[in-house]
C-alpha cells in the first residue's frame, strides 16, 4: 500500500457492506451449524450473546431491530436487553452504514496524536457528519474508542481492514485507494 | 438457617452494634443513624453497586468499599464519614456532574433530589471539568412519563424496577459511558399499569410524570399520610398538596400492603377524586326549590323532619365513604328503624405487581367495600331498585346517583342527600348536606382483606362542607340518641365497641400503617 498506509490486519472474511443483504436469512445452513457450535461452548444461552450478534452482523451487515428480535428469541432474552448489549459495543452497527464504514479511533492515544484532524478531514472529504451516510451511499464515518493499535496512531478501520499512522493529509489518498 | 441467625459485631462511626450475618454495611449503618449516600441502591430493588456513591472506609481494607453490597464481617470497623470516604464520594459526584445540566431551577426533582443533596453535602461546589457538556435532550418513555437524558445518572433503578418488580423488562441502558441513556427496545413508548413507580425510584429529575411537570416545587408541598381510594387494596400514600389542591400522590412504605409501590390508576384517582363543581352549602327544600341554608337551619329542618316520623329508613351509600361516616349513618337509621342499606361497586380489570404480588390493582375500584359490608350494608348491582319505590326515609350517602332512574326518591317521605356533587337526581332531595372527600377529613377504610387503615386530613373542604360523621353525630345528639363525637377517633372507638370485627382497635393501635381486625385474614400480619 502506498502513501505510508499499511494494511495491518486483513480479515479472513472481507465484509463490504453492500454485499450484505440486510434481510438475509439468519441462522440457516452453515450459520445454523455455527450457531449450534457457539451455543455448545457456553454454560447458558445468555453467555452466547456476543458471538451470536457478531455472526448476525456478518450475515446481514448490521444489527437491525429485526435481527435483535431474532437473537432475543433464540437466546431467550428480552429484545431490549439485546439492544442494550449491542449498543454497548461500538463494533456492532445499529444503523445501516454506507459501502465503506470508516471507524476512526478517538481513544486517548490517537486523540493526542491528531485523531480529531483525521475525523475532520474524513468528514470534509466525504461530505457527511458523524454517523451519517454520504448521499451516494458510499461512506459512513464514525468515532470509536481504541482499536488496539495505540502504537500506530491514528488508527482507522475501514470495513474489516485496519490502517495505521493515518494523518489528516492521508485522507484523500486513503479514500481513493478504496475505489 | 443457623448461619443466618448468627450475630456479628460491627463498629460503625464508633458505635458498636450486633447485626445478623448477611446485613450490608449500609443497612447496619442505618441502624445507628448514619445514612450513607446512595444512588443505585434502593431498598425495594437489588443492588448492582454501579454508582460508587456509598463508599465507606473499612479498617484493614485496602480501598473504600461499596457499603450497599458489602456484608458486615465480624469485628469490622467502619467509618462512614472520614476524609478518605468523603474524598471517594466527592469524586463520584464530580463524575456524575460532568455532563449534568444543573438545571435545578426548572427541574421537577429540585428539593427532593439526591444528586442535589449529596453534591451539596460533599461540598465540591465547582467542577474542574471545562469541556463543553454533552447534550442529549429528552423523550417520552410512556405516554405520561418524560425522560430527561441529560439529568440521568444511569443508576439503573428504573431499569431494575421494570425488570424485577414489574417483571416487564422494557427499559435498558443504551450505549455506554457518558453517551449512555435509558430507552426501550426501539424507542417506542411502553405501557404498564405500574409504570409511574419509575418516577418515584429515580433519585434525580430524569424521569418525571407529566401530570406533575412544572406544577409545583417539591418544597412547597404539604405531605399528608393517606390511603389511596382507587381500589380495595388500600395502598398507603402520601398526598402532596398545594393551595388546597392535591397535586400528586406518592406511595408510602407499608410492607403489608404496597411496599414502596402503587399503581398508575390509583395516582390518577387520587388527583381526580372530588374534582368538579362541589356542593358547598347545606340546602333545604322550600316548595319546588332547594334553598341554601346554614348548618343550624339544616339540622333544624332535618330533626324536625325526623320528628315527623317519616317511616323506616333505607339508604344507598358509597363504598368510598369512611367507616366513621357509614357508622354514623347506620346509627341514625337505627333511630328511625332501619330497612337496610345498599352500595354499588364499580369494577375493572385486576392487575398484579408480579415482584410484590401482595399488591394488586383490585377489581373493586372503591376503597371501602369491605368496611361497608362489615357495617351491615349490602353490595348490590341494582342499588336503585330497593330505594326507588321506598315510602319512608331515604338517605343517600356520597353515592353520586349517576344512572338513577327518573323520579328517583320522589316517593320517599323524606329524601336526604349527603354528598359532594349535586347530580340531577339529587335535586329532588328534601335536604342536601355537603360532605367532604377522603382527603378533606380524617377517617378509616377497611381494605379487601379486612385491614383497617387511617387517613389524615390533607385539605379543607369547600365552603361549608363537613364530614358526614360530624353532621350526623350532631343530629344524633339532638335526637337524644347518643353523645356527640368531636373527632373521627371517637367515632371509631364507638364503632369498635359495637362491631365485633373491629374489637380492640382504636386510632392509636391503627397508627399510620393500619392493622387487621381480629378474626380477619389481616389480623396475623397486623403491625
Ligand atoms: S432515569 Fe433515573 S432511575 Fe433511571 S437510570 Fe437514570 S437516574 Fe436512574
Ligand atoms: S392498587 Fe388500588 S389502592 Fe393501590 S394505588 Fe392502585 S388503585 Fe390505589
Ligand atoms: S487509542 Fe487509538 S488505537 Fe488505542
Ligand atoms: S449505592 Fe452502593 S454503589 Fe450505588
Amino acid at each position: 500500500m502506498s502513501d505510508g498506509l499499511h494494511p495491518a490486519v486483513v480479515s479472513a472474511q472481507p465484509s463490504q457492506r453492500d454485499e450484505k443483504n440486510p434481510d438475509a436469512p439468519l441462522f440457516e445452513g452453515e450459520y445454523q451449524d455455527r450457531l449450534e457450535k457457539i451455543l455448545s461452548r457456553y454454560p447458558f444461552k445468555r453467555a452466547a450473546l456476543l458471538p451470536v450478534l457478531n455472526m448476525a452482523q456478518q450475515v446481514r451487515g448490521w444489527i437491525s431491530p429485526d435481527t435483535i428480535k431474532r437473537v432475543a428469541e433464540i437466546l431467550e432474552l428480552s429484545p431490549a436487553y439485546v439492544r442494550s448489549v449491542a449498543s454497548f459495543y461500538t463494533m456492532f452497527q445499529l444503523r445501516p452504514a454506507g459501502k465503506y464504514l470508516i471507524q476512526v479511533c478517538t481513544g486517548i492515544g490517537c486523540d493526542l496524536c491528531g485523531a480529531e484532524d483525521v475525523v475532520e478531514g474524513l468528514l470534509k472529504a466525504t461530505g457527511t457528519r458523524i454517523g451519517e451516510t454520504s448521499a451516494d451511499g458510499k461512506y459512513t464515518v464514525v468515532e470509536v474508542e481504541c482499536l488496539a493499535g495505540c502504537g500506530f496512531p491514528t488508527m482507522v478501520q475501514i470495513n474489516d481492514r485496519m490502517y495505521e499512522n493515518v494523518k489528516a493529509e492521508d485522507v484523500e489518498g486513503l479514500l481513493k485507494e478504496l475505489d | 438457617m443457623n448461619d443466618e441467625k448468627k450475630l456479628l459485631n460491627v463498629t460503625i462511626d464508633g458505635v458498636e452494634l450486633e447485626v445478623p450475618a448477611g446485613t450490608t454495611i449500609l443497612a447496619a449503618a442505618e441502624r445507628v443513624g448514619a445514612v450513607i449516600p446512595r444512588y443505585c441502591y434502593h431498598p425495594g430493588l437489588s443492588a448492582p453497586a454501579v454508582c460508587r456513591m456509598c463508599l465507606v472506609e473499612v479498617e484493614g481494607a485496602p480501598k473504600p468499599l461499596a457499603s450497599c453490597v458489602q456484608p458486615v464481617q465480624d469485628d469490622m470497623v467502619v467509618h462512614t464519614n472520614t476524609a478518605q470516604a468523603r474524598k471517594a464520594r466527592r469524586a463520584a459526584v464530580e463524575f456524575l456532574l460532568m455532563n449534568h445540566p444543573l438545571d435545578c431551577p426548572i427541574c421537577d426533582a429540585a428539593g427532593q433530589c439526591e444528586l442535589q443533596d449529596y453534591a451539596f453535602e460533599t461540598g465540591q461546589l465547582k467542577t474542574r471539568y471545562v469541556e463543553p457538556k454533552l447534550v442529549m435532550g429528552r423523550d417520552k418513555v410512556t405516554p405520561e412519563i418524560v425522560y430527561f437524558a441529560d439529568r440521568c445518572i444511569l443508576c439503573t433503578r428504573c431499569v431494575r424496577f421494570m425488570d424485577e418488580i414489574a417483571k416487564d423488562p422494557v427499559l435498558v441502558v443504551i450505549n455506554r459511558g457518558q453517551r449512555g441513556y435509558i430507552d426501550t427496545m426501539t424507542g417506542e413508548l411502553f405501557e404498564n399499569p405500574f409504570s409511574i413507580n419509575i418516577v418515584d425510584v429515580c433519585p434525580v429529575g430524569a424521569l418525571v410524570n407529566e401530570d406533575f411537570l412544572f406544577k409545583a416545587r417539591a418544597w412547597d408541598l404539604d405531605q399528608t399520610a393517606s390511603i389511596c381510594p382507587g381500589c380495595s387494596q388500600g395502598c398507603n400514600v402520601s398526598l402532596g398538596t398545594k393551595e388546597e389542591r392535591i397535586v400528586r400522590a406518592k406511595p408510602r412504605f407499608n410492607p403489608e400492603v404496597n411496599s414502596y409501590w402503587m399503581c398508575d390508576h390509583g395516582r390518577k384517582t387520587v388527583i381526580n377524586w372530588g374534582a368538579g363543581a362541589r356542593i358547598e352549602v347545606p340546602m333545604a327544600r322550600d316548595g319546588d326549590e332547594l334553598k341554601p341554608v346554614d348548618w343550624p337551619q339544616a339540622l333544624d329542618a332535618l330533626s324536625e323532619a325526623i320528628g315527623n316520623e317519616p317511616g323506616r329508613a333505607r339508604a344507598i351509600v358509597s363504598a368510598g365513604a369512611s367507616n366513621e361516616s357509614l357508622f354514623t349513618l347506620r346509627r341514625l337509621m337505627e333511630e328511625l328503624g332501619s330497612d337496610g342499606g345498599v352500595f354499588r361497586v364499580p369494577t375493572g380489570p385486576e392487575a398484579e405487581l408480579p415482584g410484590f404480588p401482595k399488591l394488586k390493582l383490585r377489581r373493586d375500584r372503591v376503597p371501602n367495600a369491605k368496611g361497608a359490608e362489615l357495617l351491615g350494608f349490602q353490595r348490590s348491582d341494582a342499588v336503585f331498585d330497593s330505594a326507588q319505590g321506598h315510602r319512608g326515609a331515604l338517605f343517600v350517602l356520597e353515592d353520586t346517583l349517576e344512572g338513577a332512574p327518573d323520579g328517583f326518591g320522589t316517593n320517599a317521605e323524606l329524601f336526604v342527600y349527603i354528598g359532594t356533587r349535586l347530580n340531577p337526581a339529587a335535586r329532588s332531595a328534601d335536604i342536601v348536606l355537603p360532605s367532604t372527600t377522603f382527603a378533606e377529613m380524617a377517617g378509616t377504610f377497611t381494605n379487601f382483606e379486612g385491614r383497617v387503615q387511617r387517613f389524615e386530613q390533607a385539605l379543607r373542604g369547600p365552603g361549608l362542607a363537613r364530614p358526614w360523621w360530624l353532621t350526623g353525630s350532631a343530629l344524633l345528639e339532638r335526637l337524644g340518641a347518643g353523645g356527640r363525637y368531636r373527632t373521627a377517633a371517637e367515632v371509631f372507638a364507638a364503632l369498635a365497641s359495637e362491631v365485633s370485627e373491629y374489637e380492640g382497635l382504636n386510632y392509636e393501635v391503627l397508627g399510620l400503617k393500619g392493622a387487621g381486625a381480629p378474626g380477619s385474614s389481616a389480623a396475623a400480619t397486623a403491625g
